[in-house]
Formats: C-alpha cells, structure tokens, sequence
C-alpha cells in the first residue's frame, strides 16, 4: 500500500441560533445534573505515577489534557484505531515536555504557550488509514483545541530515529501549532503569491519529492495548498537537521522530468542517459540511487551509472521555470519575520534548541528525571 | 377542496392539542432519576461487577464473523489495571513465531467502564496480545493468497457495550463492529496459563484432522455431518443432502468445557448454540440436553480404509498379552529375533483385504509377517477380524516359525467391544473380547 502521509486540520465551526424561546412558566435552576469530578488523583492508581506527571506538566501548567487512555469514540470511527501502550504514552508525555513545551517555554516565554497552546493532546497507538486513498493521517488538529498523534506504538522503535519521530509527533505538533498561531494572527498575503499556480489540492499526494521541491515546496503535502505549505515549511524548518535541509535543496535546485507524462502519478527523474553512450539512440531516466558522482583533477563533477561506469549520465534541465531554492528561502524568511513581528518568536532560534535537544536527548534520563 | 378543509381542520386541532400540551408543566415520572444519574450509577455497578470475586473473567472474543471465536482470560482490578491472557496462534505471531504455533501470552494494560449511550468496557490501553484484533495493519498470511488488509486489519473490537448481566455471565456487544460475546466469570484462584493450556487441549480432542467428519445428532433422529472442525469454521450439511449445494459454515470458539457457535444456529428446526463435553468425549447441547456431537460409529472409523491402526504393546492384557508374550519368545528361538510392533491396516494394493502386520527384526533387517482377516461390524460398537487362513509369504514361515502369532490372529476374529476415550475424536480405541473384558488390545492411530 502506497501511504502517502498529512495532517488534517479543521477549524471548529460554531453556529450560534438566535431562538427566541418562550416559556409558559419560569423554571429555577436546579444543582447540576453531571457528575461532579474530583481532581484528586488516586495514589493506589496502575497509572499514578504518570497521571501526577501529566496534571503537574500539562494540567496545572498549560490547562492541557493529555489523553493517553484512548476512547474509541473520541476519534474519528471510520478509521480503524488502537490504544497507546502505556509504556509508550509516559515516553511520548516526557519527550513532548523535553523536544516541544519546553522549547517553546524557553524562546517565547511561559506565557505564550498558556494563551495559545492545544488544550487537548490524544495518543493514538496506530496510523489512521485510508485504505481507499492509500493515504495515512499522521497528525489531527481540531479547530486549534485538540491535537491527535498517531503510530504511538512505533515511538519505541524511533528512539534512535529523529527524523522518524519528528515525522509521526514534533513535526506534527509544530505544523499544527502552526496552524494555531496564524489562525489567531494571520500571515502575510505575500506568502500565497509566491508558488500561486502550483498547489494540487486533490493529486498532491501523487507527487514526488523531488519534483514539488523543485517547485519551492519543502513537501509534497506543502504543495496541496496555502496554508498547509505554510505550516509546513514552519515544521520543517524547526525539525530537519542541516543534512536533510541539504538534501532538500538539492532537489529543489535540479530538473525534473516526469517518466510518463500523461501519468500525474508517474515517477519523476533529475538524470538522463543514452545507451552505449549514443546520443543517437532514445535517452533513458536514471533514479539519483543510480548515479555516482566523481569529481575530477580541475574539480568537474561528472555523473556514471552505478551499474555501469561507462556510461555518462546528465542532469535533467530544469525547465519549470521556477528557482525552488528561491522560493523556499523566500517563505521561510516570510515565516521567520511573521513569528518575530506578530508572536516575538525567533525562528532560528527555535530551531536551534529543537536541533540541540533533539541531538542530546536520552530517554533513559529523562524517564528518570521525572519519576516515570 | 373539502379534502383539503378537513385535513386543514384536523391539522387545526392536532396543533392546539400540541400548544396546550407544552405549557403543562408536570412531566410523567418514568424513572426514579434523571438520565446522567442513571447512567453513572450503571456506570458504578458494572465496574464493581467487573471487580468483584477477584475480578477474573472468560471472555468468547470473536474479531469478525469470518474467523473463530478465541478464549481470553481477564483479570480486572480496582486500580484500573486488566491482566488479559489467551493461547492461540495470532499470539504466537506477535511474539515472533514464524508458525502457526498456538502460544500463551499475558500481558497488563489498562481499563475503564466509561459512559457513551450506555455503560461500556473500555481497555483503553494496548494490550499486545489482546488489541492485535483491532490493529488496523496488514495481516501476516502463510498461504500465496495475501490480500492486503491495511488499514482493516482484523476489525476486532476493544470497546464493549455492556449489555446485561445475569449470573456471573455479562452479555456485552462490540461497540464498532457489533458483535454479542459473551463474559463469563472465572474463579478468581484459576491459573491463567493451566487454564488456557486446557482450553488449548480441548481443539485436539475435538477435532482430529485424521477423524474426517463428526456429526450432529438431533432428537428427530437426523443427522447433520460436520467437516472442517480442525479450523474452528465448521462446514455443516445434512446427512444426504448435497454437500456442495446445501453446506452452510458456522464459526465457533472452544471453551473451557465445550465449545459454542458465534450465534444460535437452527438445524431443522432445532436451535443450537452451546455444547458441553461429557465423560465419554461426545459433546452435549446445553440448550435442549438432548442434540449430541459425535464422530460416525466406532466401528466405522476402525474400518476406514486409508487407516493403520497401531498396537500400544504396553496396554494389553489377559489371553492377548499372554499371546504377545510367546510370539516374543518364539521370535527369540527363531535367530534371536524381536517385536517391532502390530498393526491392522487395510491391503488396498493387492489383496484388498484388512490384514495384521507383525514386524520384526533380526539385526538390521526387518521383516513383516502379515496375515489377511476380514473385517465384520457385528453391531454398532463391535467388531470382528475374522482371520481367513490366509498370510503373505513371510507370513507363512512365521506362521510356521512363530505359531503364536496365527493364534494372537485368531483372537482377534471374536466378538470385541470396541470403546475409546473420546466418541468425537476417536483416534485410540481399545477392543476387548465381548466375553471377558480382561482380554483387550489397545490401538493407536
């Protein structure tokens, strides 16, 4: 199955009905009719440890619900979904603490996250998929109020892994708070002109990396549309590492070519070649795995076949008329400015301590810090 | 138009009853308490059911309606911790086996009776062993047909609508899927592994891949041939009926002390859903004590032709162990040769005939006598190997050499009764001598 994954965001419509009602006769309020709810924890709890945790960590400090207890009808039923392990629900509430709260608790002060952090966090241990699209939901943000992350069950497995984990929790958590952020103050328009023409809102997941990065897209899910591209590239920012930002603006400085055109889904190239070296015969795509670069005596790169070394391989001329490497640096300095000017927040900055942490963290320890 | 004026005074009317209805301010009292009192006093009785006696429960779990039922044990406890164990084979998977090896598991997680429209079982937390129903990743499958699952998985329930409870048993349905399963309170000193371990014996006792057919026996005297009950999903057709056109496939779980089919099902008329094992083997229906599960008759299964039935030579005894005893001797004078073994099998290369095979070894050589009888059901559960006088060549010099073994040969032709320890897996069988029960043989398939 092809997965394709993305964030859902929805904002929280409130329909509010004039009604003007009209009683026969004038009814007093009776004392409530729901039960009332201690807030005490119970000590002799499977879960104290970590419920003492999360109600002196989210609770008492961001007004934030950390659901890691999943019930099936708080999520979306026309997925098929599982619980969060407990082992790896107090592992994903210390991590979120460490690589996010914190972070933000640092750069923009203990303030910021209390007025416009999520209020709800749910622990989902599966993907959320949709077999019929091939599609999986990494991350759900609901109206700003509540973020759900999935594939809790692998956290233990990407441990050692942060792009992984970036991918399935932080990276989810920044672009929705993202979201959040330019939903209560919005962005600049000048953001929306910049790649305007090639957002897919309905084949986005059709297209390849290298050829949406090419276009100024840090993400194939970034090209579906404004606001999406512009949490993105906020997320990514923060959560790549220099060798993955690299990488992504190799790809956005090349020529790409579709091996079938007519194929929206089709494979996209940035080399080519000629059999036996003959320019006379029809040219042929290479994968970049395919290729190895060597770079002669005066400094020239030339490109070979892997499997064959013989053969001369060319770049793709890149014919979209767009400088991808432009119109990344281009958002990222509009996001930067937005966050300095409407949120006094330091990008750089907080990449910076995202990057540091994410580097030096042990979970071992911090499980230990806090008691969990 | 008059039509109209009398659907327009009758709608009149109808809106005037409404207006003066909704100023009356009394409302009927069907309950005692409002809804939400309602609901968090159910709320609180389930949890102290669910925790009481030591809070052990049998659950028959059943993912979806196109696999078997599996037993799981659930331990509940007060401090919002479930200790759920089963034995099967999906377990087996999800702690490595490359097999389908049946394998126990336990593991703890967490629970809650949360509130929706009404009370529900919540485990709300993964349990490994448990939840790998509800896990919605591909299915590992062994066979070359791998459909992908992805994002369907099992499709098995982790949520539970309690339904009602009713001595020691609560009935609850699967909130996504909405399957009835059944909860059964266990006694809280039971041993999670023996106890599954028992569960597990039972499918071998059951059904027997080599036992191909058993058969429901229903008060009327009809009776209904099951097949396939080694994989839980039985295919049922009605004793001369076509099997291909009228087979229906019901799946069942095995239990502690029987096994139940996922819903009631009606075999002419008759409305079966549990049996229960009894002494003999045979399975018992609990709902009318009257419908029976057996396999075909034993004599019967002895007669089937692709079968060779071995001697245990360490469970005879009276005339026939005195026999064995001097065909060991006689093979001993005969150049120092032993007793491999007896077998009754059927000779469907040459002779066509049922015969009795001594094998013996002299050194590294082995050889078979074998001697030709004929098999004769005498009635239901009895039978006789009448020895026609007749032996292969080996047989001949043995018979000869080795007297005792025509002998032993013509025990065998009396009248033996034939019993076995269970009537629906009849795989040992013991033939003792109709006159004096202290001559037998026992043989193993």
């Amino acid at each position: 199955m092809k997965k394709i994954q993305y964030y859902i965001s929805a904002l929280l419509l409130l329909a509010v009905a004039s009604m003007s009602l009209s009683s026969c006769s004038e009814d007093k309020l009776g004392p409530t009719i729901f039960p009332e709810v201690s807030d005490d924890l119970d000590p002799n709890s499977y879960t104290y440890d970590l419920d003492k945790f999360l109600k002196e960590n989210y609770l008492d400090k961001y007004n934030l619900t950390f659901l890691y207890k999943m019930p099936d009808v708080s999520t979306n039923m026309n997925y098929n979904l599982v619980p969060a392990t407990y082992e790896n629900s107090k592992d994903l509430a210390v991590l979120c603490k460490y690589l996010w709260f914190d972070v933000y608790d640092k750069i923009a002060g203990p303030e910021f996250l209390k007025a416009y952090g999520p209020r709800i966090i749910l622990l989902i241990g599966s993907p959320a998929y949709n077999p019929t699209s091939g599609t999986e939901i990494v991350g759900l943000a609901e109206g700003g109020i509540k973020v759900s992350l999935f594939k809790v069950n692998d956290l233990n497995r990407f441990f050692n892994n942060p792009e992984m984990m970036n991918e399935y929790y932080f990276k989810t958590m920044h672009h929705e708070f993202a979201h959040i952020l330019h939903q209560t103050k919005t962005y600049p328009n000048e953001f929306n002109t910049i790649s305007i023409g090639h957002y897919d809102g309905n084949n986005w997941q059709d297209r390849s990396e290298g050829q949406v990065a090419s276009l100024g897209f840090l993400t194939t899910y970034a090209s579906s549309e404004f606001r999406e591209d512009f949490a993105e590239t906020i997320a990514n920012y923060i959560t790549m590492n220099e060798s993955q930002w690299a990488r992504i603006m190799d790809l956005a400085r090349r020529g790409w070519v579709s091996g079938d055109e007519d194929d929206v889904a089709s494979e996209f190239f940035c080399y080519y070649y000629y059999p036996d070296n003959d320019a006379t015969q029809d040219m042929k795509y290479a994968y970049m795995y395919e290729v190895i670069d060597e770079t002669d005596e005066e400094g020239v790169v030339h490109h070979y076949l892997r499997s064959n070394r013989s053969i001369v391989v060319y770049d793709v001329e890149d014919k979209d008329g767009i400088d991808g490497v432009d119109a990344i640096n281009q958002k990222v300095q509009i996001a930067r400015e937005w966050l300095k000017t409407a949120w006094n927040v330091d990008l750089d900055e907080l990449r910076q301590e995202v990057q540091d942490r994410q580097k030096s963290y042990n979970i071992a320890d911090l499980r230990s810090q806090y008691g969990l | 138009m008059k039509k109209f004026l009398n659907i327009s005074l009758l709608s009149l009317v109808a809106l005037s009853a409404l207006t003066l209805g909704s100023c009356k301010n009394e409302v009927d009292e069907i309950f005692d308490d409002d809804a939400v009192a309602r609901l968090e006093k159910a709320q609180k009785e389930y949890y102290d059911i669910l925790t009481d006696k030591g809070g052990k429960w049998q659950l028959e779990y059943y993912a979806n309606s196109n696999e078997p039922g599996y037993i799981y044990l659930m331990t509940f406890k007060k401090d919002g911790s479930v200790t759920i164990a089963g034995k099967n084979e999906w377990i087996g998977r999800a702690m490595g086996e490359s097999l389908s090896i049946s394998t126990f598991g336990s593991e703890t997680s967490l629970w809650d009776v949360i509130t929706d429209n009404g009370p529900v079982l919540s485990l709300n937390s993964y349990n490994k062993f448990f939840h790998l129903f509800a896990n919605p990743e591909d299915i590992p499958s062994l066979s070359d047909e791998d459909p992908d699952e992805t994002g369907y998985g099992h499709e098995g329930d982790y949520e539970f609508d309690l339904m009602k409870y009713s001595g020691d048993t609560l009935y609850v349905t699967g909130k996504k899927y909405g399957l009835d399963m059944i909860m059964t309170r266990v006694d809280a000193g039971v041993n999670d592994e023996t106890y599954m371990n028992e569960v597990d014996s039972m499918k071998t006792l059951f059904f027997n891949a080599r036992i191909p057919q058993v058969y429901i026996n229903l008060p009327n005297g009809i009776r209904w041939i099951v097949k396939d009950g080694a994989s839980s999903i039985l295919k049922m057709f009605r004793e001369g009926d076509d099997e291909i056109s009228t087979s229906e496939y019901h799946n069942i779980i095995i239990t502690h002390d029987g096994l139940s089919f996922m819903n009631p099902i009606t075999l002419d008329g008759y409305v079966i859903k549990n049996f229960i094992r009894q002494a003999d083997g045979s399975l018992l229906c609990r709902d009318d004590n009257e419908t029976t599960m057996t396999a075909d008759l034993l004599s019967n299964v002895f007669a089937i032709k692709t079968f060779a039935w071995k001697a245990d030579t360490t469970q005879i005894g009276g005339t026939f162990f005195d026999k064995m005893r001097a065909i060991k001797s006689e093979l001993n004078d005969y150049e120092k040769r032993t007793l491999i073994g007896i077998q009754i099998s059927f000779d469907a290369k040459t002779t066509q005939k049922y015969q009795v095979t001594f094998s013996c070894k002299k050194g590294k050589n082995t050889f078979n006598p074998t001697f030709y009888v004929d098999l004769e059901q005498v009635g239901g559960e009895q039978i006789k190997l009448k020895y026609t006088g007749e032996a292969d060549a080996a047989g001949v010099i043995y018979a000869e050499k080795c007297p005792s073994m025509k002998t032993f040969v013509e025990l065998l032709g009396g009248t033996l009764n034939m019993t076995s320890p269970s009537l629906l897996a009849p795989v040992e069988m013991k033939l003792s001598d109709s006159g004096n029960t202290a001559n037998y043989t026992y043989w193993k398939l």
